[in-house]
């Protein structure tokens, strides 16, 4: 079957392509750079040059496809220029729903955030629960933004299916300085690693492969207009990083840094980026992203879609063994 | 003791009303939420049960009819549910130029924004005398200070508010039951609004504030017995500067400060996702 995926060089878009494209499926994906690193190479993958920005450029790439995994977007809390969000984001989402509405697509996947739903307050979220605080980062506004327009699309006649993705880690290609699987590498390669304070704090991780599996059953099984969780375990910092010590037998320093430090250090970050136009790693939105619990619960997924999260110890094995191995840097 | 009064909230499914309530339930009140019909409604009294503890009550309703009102209160009546507060939050926001709006539309935020106050007010005297001390909470506005154009019928609805709030406090002192009204400036209550004070001037982007950092201000104030609550310090400073300048440099500053606001009514909500190209518009409009 010919399918097209749009952020294939992006970390959940590249494994996704493998995967389908071993299943012996005819992989489009639609790439802004033929020469990027990060394709992913495969005999049924084929490369089409566009931008979901532009929407002339997704027509050569969706024709004759009948699913798309739409998993492109800008991520991040932070950019010198906010409109990018929404012109990627929401534009972008935009012009790919029109293109598979017209070009007669019968399925379409949606790669959103948990981001959307926002932080915890007692129990862990599931797909309905409402936001209790408003969106402070263009990031997860414009996710927002555009799940609105998917689930519009269900009404303009498109097959939409929306998954909501936690942390996710494990085997693959390193896209972003302050990933999970960044965070872990450091830690095991015997790194100081800070972590926030209250070390229970508790936050949801899922693994690459069980999120690609996730968005193929999603596909096959998913309800039109529904969303879907695609979490892993809750699990607090501290634990978290004794499990990975335990596993990987790294001797790194593991320091809880209360609130108020880690705020220090992003006004330094900030003043340091007002005089040498360096791009901060930390701003003080993104602290309070940090600073607070992030439960979620798959159980709608597992239920509906037969979802199977991997166990984390097995889930970190294998990720600490793909670290260890590869030249992840 | 358990609580077995409730507070009822109207206008609870989204925005400040939604914060409201789950001020409200941290605070280990039952509630009553009265919205629009809709999944939203019961999906936020579900999240609340389960991560409060509390017991909440939904009822579906489009308080923009009397015999709506008078069906909520029945329907609370009949459940026997003892309310000691009440939170007027329910109303009809917009921005636009008086000939932009349409009969029906000022008709709804009247109804809504005034008679739905009132009735609602008037239902519930009985049973916030019973079960005193009782609590209300208008919903009034910072514009009602101001002469603002584009706001003139929801500026008039506020100012309603605010009038019969503080007149109808000292009626009801003796009845052990506090009334006050809270006025805030700009919100980020929905998608609407957030998207166009994104794009409005300096000044009016200060004074914006999130309806979970007002909300905790709101109850603490009704507790205390407050009779007008105005949250935030840039919103105080507002109403400072307008006791000192004159009326002529305030009606140029308002002039400036509104010109390049774009019209939009709450209305226009269900129309949620706008693009980026017509944000762009909404900047440049």
């Amino acid at each position: 079957m010919k399918i097209l995926i749009t952020g294939a060089t992006g970390y959940v878009g590249h494994q996704l392509a493998l995967t389908l494209a071993n299943q012996g499926n005819c992989v489009h994906i639609l790439v802004r750079n033929p020469f990027s690193k990060n394709i992913p190479l495969h005999k049924n993958i084929h490369v089409f040059t566009g931008d979901i920005t532009e929407r002339s450029t997704i027509k050569a790439a969706i024709t004759g496809c009948m699913q798309v995994y739409h998993t492109a977007a800008i991520i991040g809390l932070w950019t010198k220029d906010p409109s990018v969000f929404y012109k990627i984001n929401v534009d972008g989402t935009n012009n790919v729903l029109a293109e598979a509405l017209e070009s007669g697509v019968k399925k379409f996947v949606f790669t959103s955030s948990c981001g959307v739903l926002g932080p915890t307050v007692l129990r862990p979220k599931n797909e309905n629960d409402p936001r209790t605080t408003s969106f402070d980062n263009e990031y997860e506004f414009t996710k927002f933004l555009a799940e609105n327009l998917v689930k519009e699309y269900v009404h303009k006649g498109l097959f939409t299916v929306i998954v909501s993705l936690s942390k996710v880690y494990g085997p693959g290609i390193k896209t972003h300085p302050i990933s999970v699987n960044s965070v872990i590498n450091n830690f095991i390669k015997g790194k100081l690693t800070i972590i926030p304070r209250p070390g229970n704090l508790t936050t949801n991780y899922c693994f690459i492969d069980d999120v690609v599996e996730g968005h193929i059953l999603a596909m096959a099984k998913g309800i039109g207009g529904e969303k879907y969780i695609l979490g892993g375990e809750n699990i607090s910092y501290v634990d978290l990083f004794k499990t990975i010590r335990s596993l990987s037998g790294t001797k790194a320093r593991l320091i809880q840094a209360p609130k108020p430090m880690v705020q220090i250090w992003a006004i330094l970050q900030w003043l340091q980026y007002k005089i040498t136009n360096k791009a901060p790693v930390a701003t003080a939105k993104g602290i309070k992203h940090i600073f607070c619990n992030k439960t979620f619960s798959s159980g709608k997924a597992i239920r509906q879609l037969g979802y199977h999260p991997t166990p984390l110890q097995d889930a970190l094995k294998q990720t600490i063994q793909f670290l260890k191995t590869q030249q992840y840097a | 003791m358990l609580n077995t009064k409730y507070t009822l909230i109207t206008g609870a499914s989204e925005g400040f009303g939604k914060a409201l309530a789950l001020e409200c339930a941290s605070r280990k009140m039952n509630l009553i939420l009265v919205a629009l019909p809709g999944p939203e409604l019961y999906y936020l009294a579900n999240f609340i049960e389960r991560n409060y503890k509390v017991d909440v009550v939904a009822i579906e309703k489009d308080l923009s009819t009397e015999e709506s009102c008078i069906e909520v209160f029945d329907q609370v009546s009949k459940m026997d549910l003892a309310v000691n507060m009440l939170i007027n939050n329910a109303g009809l926001g917009s921005t636009m130029l008086f000939s932009e709006g349409n009969m029906a539309f000022y008709q709804k935020q009247i109804k809504l924004n005034i008679v739905a106050t009132t009735l609602l007010t008037h239902l519930f005297l009985g049973m916030l005398k019973a079960n005193g001390p009782s609590y209300i909470l208008n919903v009034g506005s910072l514009c009602s200070y101001f002469f603002l154009p584009k706001k003139q019928v929801y500026g008039a609805t506020k100012s309603f508010i605010y009038f019969f709030s503080k007149s109808l406090r000292g009626e009801l002192k003796k009845d052990d039951i506090s009334i006050s009204v809270i006025c805030p400036g700009s919100m980020n209550t929905n998608i609407s609004v957030t998207l166009l004070l994104k794009t409005s001037s300096w000044l009016s982007r200060l004074s914006v504030m999130n309806p979970e950092d007002v909300a905790p201000i709101a109850i603490t104030g009704l507790l205390r017995h407050k009779e007008v609550i105005i949250p935030g310090w840039v919103n105080k400073i507002f109403l400072f500067m307008d006791t000192l300048l004159p009326a002529s440099i305030k009606k140029m500053l308002i002039g400036n400060q509104m010109k390049d606001i774009k019209s939009v009514t709450a209305i226009g909500l269900k129309q949620q996702t706008v693009l980026f190209s017509e944000k762009q518009n909404l900047r440049t409009a």
